[in-house]
């Protein structure tokens, strides 16, 4: 089987039974892994939530970065995130194409899948550290600074609606509240980590079409300065003062993320200070924390404080600019820490966000289906038949359209 | 031959260590490639560890390019250590590594 593990994990919290299915491959090239998500979902009751993978995850596509996270529908809507950094490579080179949770763990605990295993690990100290301190805590326990983390804070394992599910220390793929799904399970997070490998039916076709295809989009991109070549917004001043480096997700060639330093000189390029800052890739949120007037270096201690919660940062920002008049990280501090929800965050304050990459959302689902980030397609152009022509010697048949 | 690195040219893509494990042994997979992305993604800490014939490891640090120590070359105990890797063959003259590069952070260099 070429690009795929043809595996899922089924985790059943309730009674902490751990089981595989088998997929079937023609299934899996189907390039709609969003769809196999939703039947598996289904499959095991609705009441739950799947990790997914595409069949172009972790390939040499460009920005063949996603994963995605599927929770149950609420009020009817699909309720769907990207899982990206280097999350969605290493979930499925951690042995599983999918991963299906349903139940609620009697104690608090986290998801450890690692080489085609997965095992509940039971951690109750952790309940009481934010998501930061959870992937500390589960990348020492294990040993490993490259474990990928999926966690969450306070916000998710009260269930708020405006909770948020958080990468390693980021957050900005989940606007629609999954974090929620984790922490009413008990689950603190879920990491991984893995030494799997993808066989590829023609190696060197796959690499030469890779290629062809990063040249000319790099040659029509140019240099990605960060987060401020998707959005113009961010290419102010007191912003790039403190502009350390942009990162790159696996894979992408025109990263989208630029780390702000506000503890230390942005320019210090030694390991020196552990939290020196934050990763900004959350447009929504950077533009609703600039649009209330906090500066470049308030909105980075904002989203800091919004991720180390979970809380999803435009709502909380949206409702301190509706109950206080503004926005300020002592504002924010006060809403953190009320110990209540707040409304979640308008179709209007959500510009910029993943989903909406494209003009429409098909494309958006397509991408997350063949596990390609949104964000770099809709910049360098989504072209199927440029991605099939990468895809086809990957996977040894082309892409249905 | 020598592989050049520019540690502040490197995004921290990984497509080194794909292209590379994908030359040697024709599947995609990070954990048997002769470069190793290093990253410390809390600080924003990253650069590569690239396993030489000659050389022996090359650090391509964020403060500078220097020959490393055993220590520094690994990747963490969910991979193989880059010491029990094959060093770099340069692809036989195609280094592959360089040519994916979407950086030009790893050169070729005579």
């Amino acid at each position: 089987m070429y690009m795929a593990n043809g595996r899922v994990g089924v985790v059943d919290l309730d009674t902490l039974e751990i089981s595989e299915l088998e997929l079937d491959e023609e299934w899996l090239l189907s390039g709609d892994a969003v769809s196999i998500a939703e039947k598996l979902l289904s499959d095991s009751g609705g009441d739950g939530f799947v990790l997914g993978s595409g069949i172009l995850t972790a390939s040499l596509v460009p920005a063949a970065c996603a994963g995605f996270v599927l929770g149950s529908p609420q009020d009817r809507a699909k309720r769907i995130a990207p899982l990206l950094g280097h999350a969605g490579a290493e979930f499925k080179l951690s042995g599983f194409d999918f991963l299906v949770i349903k139940g609620r763990a009697s104690e608090p605990g986290y998801l450890w899948a690692r080489d085609g295993m997965i095992e509940f690990v039971r951690a109750p100290e952790a309940k009481g550290f934010d998501s930061w301190g959870r992937t500390d805590k589960i990348r020492d326990s294990q040993g490993d600074k490259r474990i990928q983390v999926l966690s969450v804070g306070r916000w998710g394992d009260a269930g708020f609606d405006s909770s948020q599910f958080v990468v390693d220390y980021w957050g900005g793929e989940d606007k629609s509240g999954l974090g929620s799904e984790l922490g009413t399970r008990n689950l603190l997070a879920i990491a991984f980590r893995g030494m799997g490998e993808f066989e590829v039916s023609d190696p060197e076709g796959h690499l030469q079409a890779c290629l062809r295809i990063q040249a000319k989009q790099m040659a029509r991109m140019g240099r990605s300065f960060g987060i401020e070549s998707y959005d113009a917004a961010f290419a102010r001043g007191d912003f790039r003062q403190l502009v350390h480096r942009p990162i790159a997700c696996f894979g992408c060639p025109f990263p989208c993320r630029s780390f702000l330093k506000i503890h230390e000189d942005p320019g210090v390029m030694e390991h020196s200070h552990k939290e020196p800052g934050y990763l900004h890739y959350d447009i929504p949120a950077l533009q609703k924390a600039l649009e209330s007037g906090m500066s470049a270096r308030e909105a980075t201690e904002v989203l800091i404080k919004c991720a180390r919660a979970g809380a999803e940062p435009v709502s909380v920002i949206a409702e301190s600019m509706r109950s206080n008049g503004n926005a300020s990280p002592s504002s924010i501090d006060r809403l953190l820490s009320s110990g209540r929800d707040v409304p979640k965050a308008g179709e209007d304050d959500l510009g910029g966000v993943f989903a909406r990459s494209f003009g429409d959302g098909q494309s958006y689902m397509k991408c997350l289906g063949l596990g390609l980030c949104p964000r770099y397609w809709a910049k360098a152009g989504l072209d199927i038949t440029a991605v099939s022509e990468c895809a086809e010697p990957a996977i040894g048949v082309p892409l249905k359209r | 031959m020598k592989l050049n690195i520019e540690p502040l040219k490197c995004i921290g893509c990984g497509l080194c260590e794909m292209v590379c494990s994908l030359n040697r042994d024709s599947v995609l997979t990070p954990m048997t490639s002769s470069i190793i992305l290093h990253i410390e993604d809390k600080s924003n800490y990253f650069g590569l560890v690239l396993k030489t014939k000659s050389e022996g490891l090359v650090l391509g640090r964020p403060e500078g390019t220097a020959p490393g120590q055993q220590a520094s070359g690994a990747s963490g105990p969910g991979a193989k250590p880059i010491l029990l890797r094959e060093p770099c063959d340069f692809c036989a003259g195609e280094t592959k590594c360089a040519k994916i590069c979407p950086t030009k952070c790893i050169t070729v260099v005579d």
